[in-house]
């Protein structure tokens, strides 16, 4: 037995990584979301659904830390077993927790790589955020999450501009899984994407996930990216959550009308 | 629970699946809010060794009530209890976590279709299911070679991915993935449909296998002649069948 095959029984057992409890962003009058309220385990991904202007952004952003809720409270368990008001940290503490445990996969790479400096720049920069200074040891393991990610080695000193739109969600991805975090924010990780670089990109994410134990929540509006690549669903509408369960049951057996709606319009391929 | 393992139990009598009182109906929102029942109050309960083969014309239910076994329907009523590492689950009332656990565990599910993610080959979606219960990567693609030979899938498909393949060649890929480890408890949802004689024989062979190994198995089966070879017991789902 490995090291994940020995891990499963205690992660079903511990305590949540994150709860959420009412959760709530309005934009003046306008209703962003709602009275949001969820646990995440350790090792789940959790998917967020639904239409343009449902909330998820929103939610996603106030979860993870871009935007600041009106309401609610956000509790984070930290490498050290504590729970961590996250809302009510000073800002340099929010800073360094989100820079070392958290990472956010945005939906344009540019918004999450540096387009000026090399590739192994854009890995190293994460390590050395979280403390590390042996040049030699950052290039290796720089080196070696290119690999992962499959972009070639011999192109870790080529900017990110001269990168396809594939490439540059790679190593966006490279860029944040570095650094190891706990948690990783995802919107729309293969929006923008071709089909094909789509599947690739989802198998690398699942398998990465899987291999190092993180957990995720991945807002997308896509059913068919939610189903190969969460354990649970939360569907909105109007900036409240109107169903949740397990992926496949939701997308199978939707009881909500807007979850029935939202899941009889799929095109099947 | 009352029935929970006691020392020195019979193997063969220890119940791995307990339905009480299964209810479902479909409520179709977007349709007038049309009322689907299925079926009510079902109780059932399968032993460990025991290959339980669901009967009744189509229509009766029975896809949807493998469905409700894993957990892919959610039920209107009822309870659906798995053993899962010494502890009773409920499939249909706890947390969707622990359903998630018990299925990467404890309880299989082979439907006609293979859904996959696209562009993975055949050998890694084999793999996979041993690498995610910890076995080791070697090992896991030893296994996976030898049960793609056994259900002579021919090598030269081993490492493409199964979008082109024939349903027939889809089908062997979804059986090999789950019985390459066969889990405590099978659903088996007509797993050899699309298969020729000589494929339909190893899968009745893999799971005569799984179920002298102590495998709790459920399934539907199209033709008499697989049922009759794999059954131990069948159950009938008309006698439970709501007036629509």
């Amino acid at each position: 037995m490995n090291v994940i095959g020995d891990m499963v029984p205690a992660l079903a057992l511990s305590a949540p990584l994150l709860r959420v409890d009412g959760l709530t962003k309005f934009y003046g009058v306008q209703r962003g979301c709602e009275g949001i309220s969820f646990e995440l385990y350790p090792g789940e991904i959790l998917g967020i659904v639904g239409e343009s202007g449902s909330g998820k952004s929103t939610l996603l952003q106030c979860l993870a830390g871009l935007l600041a809720p009106t309401n609610g409270d956000i509790h984070f368990r930290n490498t050290q077993g504590a729970e961590v008001d996250v809302l009510a940290l000073p800002e340099p503490e929010r800073r360094r927790l989100m820079r070392s445990e958290w990472g956010i996969v945005h939906q344009n790479p540019r918004d999450g790589l540096r387009m000026g400096i090399s590739a192994g720049g854009n890995v190293g920069e994460r390590m050395m955020a979280v403390g590390k200074r042996h040049y030699g040891q950052i290039r290796a393991t720089a080196l070696d999450w290119l690999s992962r990610v499959e972009i070639e080695g011999g192109r870790i000193d080529h900017k990110p501009s001269q990168f396809s739109g594939g490439m540059q969600q790679r190593l966006q991805i490279a860029r944040i899984l570095v650094s190891e975090p706990r948690l990783v924010f995802m919107d729309e990780p293969t929006g923008g994407l071709d089909v094909s670089v789509q599947a690739k990109l989802l198998d690398l994410l699942r398998v990465l996930v899987r291999d190092l134990g993180i957990s995720a929540i991945v807002v997308t509006h896509d059913l068919a990216v939610a189903r190969l690549l969460t354990d649970r669903l939360m569907v909105m509408k109007d900036g409240h959550v109107v169903e949740t369960g397990l992926t496949d049951q939701v997308l199978d057996d939707p009881h909500h009308p807007y979850t029935q709606l939202l899941t009889s319009a799929v095109l099947q391929a | 629970m009352a029935n929970s393992s006691r020392h020195g139990e019979c193997e063969a009598m220890r119940a791995m699946i307990e339905v009480q009182g299964l209810c479902k109906r479909f409520v179709l929102h977007n349709q007038g809010g049309a009322q689907l029942p299925v079926f009510e109050d079902v109780s059932f309960s399968v032993a460990a060794g025991e290959a339980v083969v669901l009967t009744g014309p189509s229509g009766t239910g029975k896809s949807t009530f493998l469905r409700l076994l894993y957990g892919n329907y959610k039920a209107s009523s009822g309870a659906v209890r798995v053993r899962h590492e010494g502890q009773w689950i409920d499939i249909a009332g706890d947390a969707p976590r622990l359903v998630i656990e018990v299925r990467r565990r404890t309880l299989g599910y082979v439907s006609q279709f293979l859904r996959v993610i696209p562009r993975v080959t055949t050998l890694d979606i084999v793999k996979d299911t041993m690498i995610s219960r910890g076995v080791d990567e070697s090992e896991a693609d030893q296994r996976a070679r030898a049960i793609l030979g056994r259900l002579n899938l021919p090598e030269t498909l081993w490492k493409l991915a199964p979008a082109t393949f024939s349903g027939g060649e889809q089908q062997r890929v979804n059986i090999a993935r789950t019985f390459v480890d066969p889990a405590p408890i099978l659903l088996l949802d007509e797993p050899t449909a699309s298969l020729d004689q000589r494929n339909r024989d190893v899968v009745v062979d893999l799971i005569g296998e799984a179920r002298h190994k102590g495998t709790a198995i459920v399934g539907i089966f199209h033709d008499d002649e697989t049922r009759e070879r794999i059954a131990t017991r069948s159950f009938d789902l008309i006698p439970f069948k709501q007036a629509a």
